[in-house]
Formats: C-alpha cells, structure tokens, sequence
C-alpha cells in the first residue's frame, strides 16, 4: 500500500507540475500574441465588455454570433442577411434557422467558425471562451464581448453591434423604440409599492438572479425588488431557507419558450411563502428574460402587468 | 493493517465478548455525537434561528413550535432537518459501502467514488432523469443498476490470473470512471442547456435538492445495509485472510460476495440518486474508524457507517453556512477534507 499511494502521489506531482508548465508556456504564448494585434493598424476600433480594444474593417459583411441574443440584436438591426453563423439555441426570429449552425455556446466548433470566413465573432461572457478567443484573434476574426448586466448595457449591445455592422441608424431607431417602451412601464408602475419577488432560475438545486443579472435590473424597472438583488454574482446558486426567510411576495418563474416544460413548479422550500400561498407564482417566457436582447422589453412588460395588473387596467 | 492468521482463526469466546464490548461501547459513543451533531447542526445555517426555541421545537419531534414563527418552524423542519437526515443517510452509505469493498476486495484504497461506481450510479440517475424526469422512484433503481454494472465491471476488469492485485483494481477504476465520466459528457448533450449547469453541480454532490420522496428511502437503505453488512462482518474478517483460506474455514464465498456487492451498490445507488457523487466518504470514514478502533471489521463497519453521518453532516453544515446565502456542492468540502486526510493518513501507516 505504501509503495502504490507514494508512486500514486508522484503522479499527481508530476501532472501537476506539467499542468504549470503548459500554463506558463500558453501564458508565454497569448503574451507574445497581444503585442501583435496591437501593432496592426485599423480601420476603427470600439471597446467591449470584457475592456478589450477590438479593431474592425471598415466594411464587415460575414458575422458569426454565438449566442441567441446577439443573434436577435443583429437581426433586429437589420443585418440578418449577414449572419452566417449562429449556435444551436438561436432559434429566433425564424429566419436565423437558415443560419449555418456552428455548435452550441459552450461548444462551439472552431473548424466550423473558420471555414465560415467571419471577419467579426460576436460573443457573450457566458460562454466563457477565453482559449478560443485566443485562437480566432490569430486567425485575424475581431472578437468582440458583449456582457450586459442591466438594461442600459443591452442597449450598450445593441448599438455598438449596430456601429461593428454600419447599421448605427437602424440601431439607434431600435433602442429609442425599446427606450420608449421601457420608460412607459416605469412611467405606469412608479407610484405603486414595489413587489417583493423571487427570481427562480431552477429549483433542484435553487438558482437564482444575484446582484449582476440583468433581470435584477429588469425587476426593478418592472415595480419590483428581486429579494436576492444585493447577492453576488449573476447567477448565485442559493439557500433554500433564506430564499424562505426573505418572505417573497410574488415568485417569477422562467419557463417556456426554449425551456419546454423546464422549471414549471416552485421549489419545495417556496411552497408555503406568501407569494406561493397567495397565488402569486408568475411564469414568464423564459427566452424574454434569459436573453438580454430586444425581446427583453416584452420580459419587462410581462413582469410589470403580472405584478401590477391594476396599473394596466385601462 | 490487516490482521494476520492467527489472531483471527484463535478468536476464543473471550475475545468476541471482548469485541462485542468494543463495539457496542464505540457505537454508543458515535450514535451520542451523531445526535448531538443533528440537533447542533439544525441550529446553524444562513438563517438564525432563535436557540433555546428551536431546541424545545426539536425535543417535542416537531409538535409544538415553542414560539417559532411559521417561517421558522419551516425553516426548521421542512428544509434544514430533512437536509441533514439526507446527510446522514448519505454519509452513512457510503462509508458503509467503502468499508464492505475495502474488507471484500483486500484492498485499502477501495472506494465508491475512486473506483467508478459512484459515476455508474450517477448514469443510472441521469438515464432516469433524461426518460423518466417526473418519476423520481426510477431515480434509486437504475442508480442501483448502474452501481451494479459498474462494481461487476471492475471486478471483472481487476481479476487477472494473478487474481485482483490492489494496483490492478485501482488501475481498472480507473477505466471504468474514465469510461463512465464520457458516458456522462454524452447524457448531458441530451439534456436542455438550462439544466446542465445544475447538473454539474448535482455531480459534485449536493444535498440542497432534499426530495421528501427519497429521504425515508435513502433512511431505510442505509439503516438496512448497515446491519446486513455487520451482520456479514465476520465472514468479511475470514475473507481478508484469502478467499480459498475463508472457503476452507466454512465461508460461503460466492453467496458473502454476492450478498455485499448488492447490498453496497444498494448503498451507493440510493446516495448517489438523492445527492449525486459525494467522494472521499467511503475512503477516509473506514480508515479514521480501523486506526482508532482495530481491523475487526465487526466493530469498523458499524463505526464507519456512524462515523459516515457524522462527517457529512459536519461537511454539509459547512457548504451550506460558509458563503451563504449562496452555497457550495458537498462533494467540494468532502474532498477538500478529505483528501488531505487520506495523504496524511498514508503517510503514518
């Protein structure tokens, strides 16, 4: 027994320190990549979520998205025609599923983005894709994140996506739209005492919207207060008893849409909170409140009347 | 470690009353700790609760709320206990399980979650999940199928000519955790994305998703195993010297091999469905519980499964209070203590 666990522990020494190794030898790598992108003169540059000064041609006519809400913005834009790559999720509008697919957004096909020839990759911190962003940059594909965490920063989207694809005025228009439709619901819920609710992203085990969610902000605009605003993270995996504690008194369920039949029933601790006693368990179009694009605002009108019914009465 | 020959083949009537003595004074001992952890454990978590209040609610089993709040009281019983009974259940499993496999395969370094049956059982539960979502009972059944298949893999898998050497077993783990983890990889993509984020934590072991449905299950499993095991615990003793030696001094060999193999994948089957992989359990419970109290497998498996209990709840209490209200996945702080300890642990023998 000795023996095997001592050569047992040797293994994981020497993966450990081959793991440091091929981190300083990639960390070695992106060092030397950076200087390069930044020597390379372009024709405009705008910087993204993620603080990266990313540089464009001055005209971008292949765009790849790998995410459904940018997916939505581009389209919405009016420069679908455009799109020659999308993910697997991006169901909408139905157009986008003449799209070629290129994988979903945790795993994307990298073959299959290169051989699309985009000149610009349009992609959400969600996906996480640090290594292969890497990769695309050294291909010459401009990277650029998109991370909003309130409403602003998705029309922040919407508009630096309108000026990547020289669509600034159809975006410009989009946003006034959204910005128009957004401020009415504030406008008709202002005076009303803001609701007390819970965020239920998924039950077993219970997620919810922290401090960096854009819902969080949604809820807000919408006459409301996510219990949960002042935690963490975008996406905090939460307590069943505080969730309790905190006494909502209405509970927002995302479900349908792309969900199906996805995260239908309040979870077991929330059963006998104030909202789930009194009737107020609101299930709202998963795909307006998951994805911070333009349909977003149909989210925020969806939560507003279902928690101010009487404010949209007439 | 392993005791030799003599002393176990020379057990006179003295020494087992001897070692029935250990044993029942040991489990005293860790049943005492085991509910003073319950009652002490209920009393922490990101919500406080008034003490003294909750203690009276706890003595009177739930049926008077000793001037708790409705919330309180909920809190109390509806989330907080029935999570640390799942603990028990859990914790008790699967240090049962290491113990039965450590005696039954010779083999110290034995473990649910190291030799892959732990991932077996979590296919089972994800098969359920993905064809049979509403119907959690197929959960524990397939998750039993599945530790099952995987056990007798390995097994297979260990036995050479030169029979289950320890580095042939650990090395035919192994394969089949490697083989099984890719089976996971590939149940996911069946699965909608919103759902695999909390399908990985579910995998690292998480106890927050409480089903009422499959509490008194795991409850009564791990109850049941415990005792049938320690009831198998001297054929155990017989077997650690050879299976021809146990064979030659009465033991039903193939019938004892049968009996723990089924009655482990059982533990580890009805653990995994309710709270996916928690690892290192089965391998530093029965450890702890042969360094301080002996070999004698008659006194270690009832201990390791008290001992099992105790060190999930103690560990549970930790995941859910340390960030709260935000938590972390169980499995985290049972490697995290875990895994130290058992380096430690092998240094010293």
């Amino acid at each position: 027994v000795g023996l095997f666990s001592l050569s047992h522990l040797q293994t994981k020494a020497i993966s450990l320190a081959a793991l440091v190794a091929c981190l300083l030898f990639f960390s070695a790598c992106t060092a030397t990549h950076k200087t390069s992108t930044e020597n390379s003169s372009a024709a405009r540059e705008i910087i993204d979520d993620a603080g990266r000064r990313v540089s464009f041609p001055a005209q971008v006519d292949r765009v790849i998205s790998l995410a459904p809400n940018l997916t939505e913005i581009v389209f919405a834009i009016g420069a679908g025609n455009r799109l020659v790559g999308r993910t697997s999720y991006c169901n909408y509008p139905a157009e986008a599923k003449a799209v070629a697919e290129i994988g979903d957004t945790l795993h994307p096909s990298l073959e299959r983005i290169i051989s699309l020839k985009p000149q610009v990759v349009l992609i959400s911190t969600a996906s996480q894709l640090e290594v292969f962003t890497q990769q695309l940059q050294s291909q010459n594909i401009a990277v650029f994140v998109t991370d909003p965490h309130d409403l602003n920063g998705v029309f922040r989207s919407i508009e630096q996506i309108g000026l990547i694809l020289n669509q600034k005025e159809q975006a410009e228009h989009l946003v006034q739209n959204l910005r128009e439709r957004a401020n009415a619901v504030e406008e008709a819920v202002k005076q009303k005492q803001p609701v007390r609710v819970f965020y239920q992203v998924s039950a077993e085990p219970l997620y919810t919207a922290g401090h960096d969610a854009f819902v969080t902000d949604l809820m807000r605009r919408a006459g409301a207060i996510s219990v949960t605003a002042d935690v963490p993270g975008a996406w905090p995996k939460y307590s069943n008893e505080s969730a309790l504690a905190a006494k909502p008194e209405a509970i927002v369920l995302p479900t349908g849409g792309s969900m199906g039949e996805g995260n239908s029933t309040v979870t077991e601790a929330l059963r006998r909170s104030p909202a789930a006693l009194a009737g107020r368990v609101y299930k709202i179009n998963d795909d307006h409140l998951a994805r911070p694009g333009p349909r977003a605002i149909d989210g925020l009108e969806a939560m507003a009347r279902a928690f101010h019914p009487e404010a949209f009465s007439q | 470690m392993i005791g030799t020959a003599a002393n176990v083949v020379s057990a006179t009537a003295r020494q087992n009353r001897v070692t029935l003595r250990k044993t029942v004074v040991s489990c005293a001992l860790l049943a005492g700790a085991l509910l003073l952890s319950i009652v002490l454990m209920s009393l922490t978590g990101s919500e406080q609760l008034p003490a003294s209040a909750s203690l009276c609610a706890l003595a009177s089993f739930g049926t008077t709320p000793c001037g708790l709040t409705r919330d309180q009281f909920d809190i109390l019983f509806q989330i907080r206990l029935p999570r640390i009974l799942l603990a028990a259940a859990v914790g008790g499993s699967l240090a049962t399980a290491g113990a039965a496999y450590q005696a039954l395969l010779r083999n110290p370094l034995a473990e649910p979650y190291l030799l892959g049956i732990s991932n077996g059982a979590a296919v089972g539960t994800m098969i359920a999940l993905v064809f049979f979502g509403a119907n959690e009972w197929t959960r524990p059944l397939l998750a039993f199928t599945g530790a099952l298949l995987a056990t007798l893999a390995v097994y297979r898998l260990a036995r050479g000519r030169a029979g289950a050497t320890p580095e042939r077993l650990i090395l035919a783990g192994v394969i089949v955790t490697t083989f099984l983890s890719s089976v996971i990889v590939f149940v996911t993509t069946l699965m909608d994305a919103t759902r695999i984020r909390s399908f990985t934590f579910w995998l690292l072991g998480d106890l927050s998703g409480t089903s009422k449905t499959l509490l008194p299950v795991a409850i009564t499993i791990a109850v049941a195993g415990a005792l049938v095991l320690t009831l198998h615990a001297r054929s155990l003793n017989l077997l650690m010297l050879g299976e021809r030696d146990a064979f030659d001094l009465g033991v039903e060999v193939r019938r004892v091999r049968v009996v723990v193999f089924l009655v482990a994948s059982l533990l580890v089957g009805s653990s995994v469905a309710a709270s996916g992989s928690v690892g290192y359990v089965g391998l530093v419970v029965p450890h702890l519980a042969r360094l301080s109290l002996g070999s004698d497998n008659r006194i270690s498996i009832p201990a390791a499964a008290l001992g099992g209990a105790l060190f999930v709840i103690v560990a549970d209490t930790v995941a859910r209070t340390i960030i709260a209200p935000r938590e972390l996945p169980v499995g985290a702080i049972t490697a995290l203590i875990g895994a130290p300890l058992f380096i430690y642990l092998l240094k010293r023998t």
